[in-house]
């Protein structure tokens, strides 16, 4: 009796479970998925952080002077440049990329920074969504530009490797821009509330 | 799905208490401006670190947790969006916006260096406006630009837009070294522009001098249309067409009148001119 009842037990165990309901088929995939986009989504973010920032130039509102479309062009060039640069320099403390594109103030300022950072073990990662730049003013004898820019940017901190600070935010930033040998460069680069 | 639900509300729960936390424990000003001090509130206790991250510079300050952290107006020289990060215990972190200080530092753009006389908005000045650590002031000021030369003086204000004031001006009648001045406040910052004399005007030659090795012709005083003599070293072009062909002599202006030998001709018509301007013509051998 006892030992029937034993064997009663361990076929009721043995007995192969149900199908899987529906309902926790679909929440094992979506966990497994959450899982695999939590770990790509940082990967991919360093991947694009080394490519060119989207940034859109309107130059309708430049003034007293008419932006020729070659102008144009070559400051959205530049432009976008010099945000590539700034996040180079900035996320591996190396003064190059500035030099290639920033002078005067905004070079001055920007060498101040990465040499505090390295100084003090930290380095910026700039996750760059996106710029919406208006062109603002054209000097008349065409040497210098300003531009009103209104950056996506998601700024972390890193302490070695360690995230210290994390934020998304919209900025809006002055830019002047002046003419050197061969592009324009980066000459005041002022953020604003 | 009923403990799914729960790990859910879980973490929403531990993400609104840590962001609650985070406000809680660094206070930064809501106004602060370039080269004045700046108060920092921190709560807790024991010891910490606190790292200002700004356009231009990073800060740091060994501080104690709970008690206020005084920056001085000298260390906080850029404008711009900082970053406020306290390290001890886990670091907790606030953004904050310091604004420029009033304009002292003036970046003057006089264009061209050298223009002719009398033409209307040819010159121009473009002043930036800055602080005393090279902000950028973007709030509207007032900039004076003044073009002064031989003793006429010509004056407008123009208000700042975004940082920038500009102004354009006709050069003057009379030639000379103009003072192109622009004054926001105290600061004052000086350009000369060269103010040189136009074209030539009633450009007008005459034979000097005439014998069988050749003709010698020579301008009056070579001035331009305001009286300014045209600058020694410009260009005069006279040219002599007779039966044998072209001659043409380019002559260098030497104290205000330039002078050619031309090929002696019994019959040549003589013309001369300089730049897009031309003068008389002469005939020589069948009379003026």
């Amino acid at each position: 009796m006892n030992f029937h009842s034993r064997q009663s037990h361990r076929d009721s165990a043995m007995r192969p479970a149900g199908p899987p309901s529906r309902l926790a088929r679909v929440l094992v995939f979506s966990v497994g998925l959450a899982l695999i986009l939590s770990g790509a989504m940082p990967l991919a973010r360093r991947i694009f952080a080394d490519t060119n920032p989207s940034v859109h130039l309107t130059v309708a509102n430049a003034a007293p002077r008419e932006i020729e479309g070659s102008t144009q062009q070559s400051v959205l060039r530049d432009y976008t440049a010099a945000w590539k640069g700034l996040s180079t320099a900035l996320a591996h403390n190396t003064l190059a990329p500035l030099d290639e594109n920033f002078t005067g103030f905004a070079l001055d300022k920007l060498t101040e920074r990465v040499k505090d950072q390295q100084q003090n073990g930290l380095t910026t990662r700039i996750i760059d969504h996106g710029h919406k730049v208006d062109a603002v003013f054209y000097s008349p004898d065409g040497s210098a530009i300003e531009l009103k820019d209104t950056a996506s940017l998601e700024t972390q901190v890193l302490d070695g490797g360690n995230v210290i600070h994390s934020d998304q935010a919209q900025v809006h930033y002055y830019v002047i821009l002046t003419g050197a040998a061969d592009r324009w460069k980066v000459r005041v680069l002022e953020s604003a509330k | 799905m009923r403990k799914l639900f729960f790990i859910a509300l879980m973490i929403a729960a531990c993400c609104f208490a840590e962001n609650r936390a985070n406000g809680a424990e660094l206070r930064v000003p809501d106004h602060a401006v370039a080269g004045q001090a700046l108060s920092i509130a921190t709560s807790g206790s024991g010891e910490g670190t606190l790292l200002l991250i700004g356009p231009g510079e990073v800060i740091k300050h060994k501080i104690r947790l709970g008690e206020n952290v005084e920056i001085k107006g000298e260390e906080l020289k850029h404008a711009g969006r900082w970053i406020a990060i306290v390290r001890g215990g886990s670091p907790q972190s606030q953004v904050f916006w310091v604004e420029p200080g009033d304009p002292d530092n003036l970046s003057f753009l006089a264009r061209p260096s050298r223009v002719p006389v009398a033409h209307p908005g040819v010159i121009s000045g473009v002043a930036f406006t800055f602080d005393k650590y090279q902000n950028l002031v973007t709030q509207p000021t007032d900039v004076t630009f003044t073009l002064s030369v031989g003793g006429t003086t010509a004056s407008q204000k123009v208000t700042t837009k975004n940082g920038i004031a500009w102004v354009r001006s006709s050069s003057a009648k009379k030639a000379g070294a103009a003072q192109f001045v622009a004054k926001v406040g105290d600061v004052t910052v000086a350009r000369v522009v060269q103010q040189v004399a136009s074209d030539p005007c009633n450009l007008r030659m005459h034979i000097a001098g005439e014998n069988k090795d050749g003709i010698k012709v020579q301008t009056d005083a070579i001035r331009d249309c305001t009286g300014n003599p045209v600058p020694d070293g410009t260009i005069v072009t006279f040219i002599e067409t007779d039966n044998t062909g072209r001659s043409v002599v380019d002559a260098r202006i030497k104290k205000g009148i330039a002078t050619a030998e031309l090929p002696a001709s019994q019959k040549a018509h003589i013309s001369v001119a300089s730049g897009v301007v031309l003068g008389n013509e002469l005939n020589v051998g069948g009379g003026e």
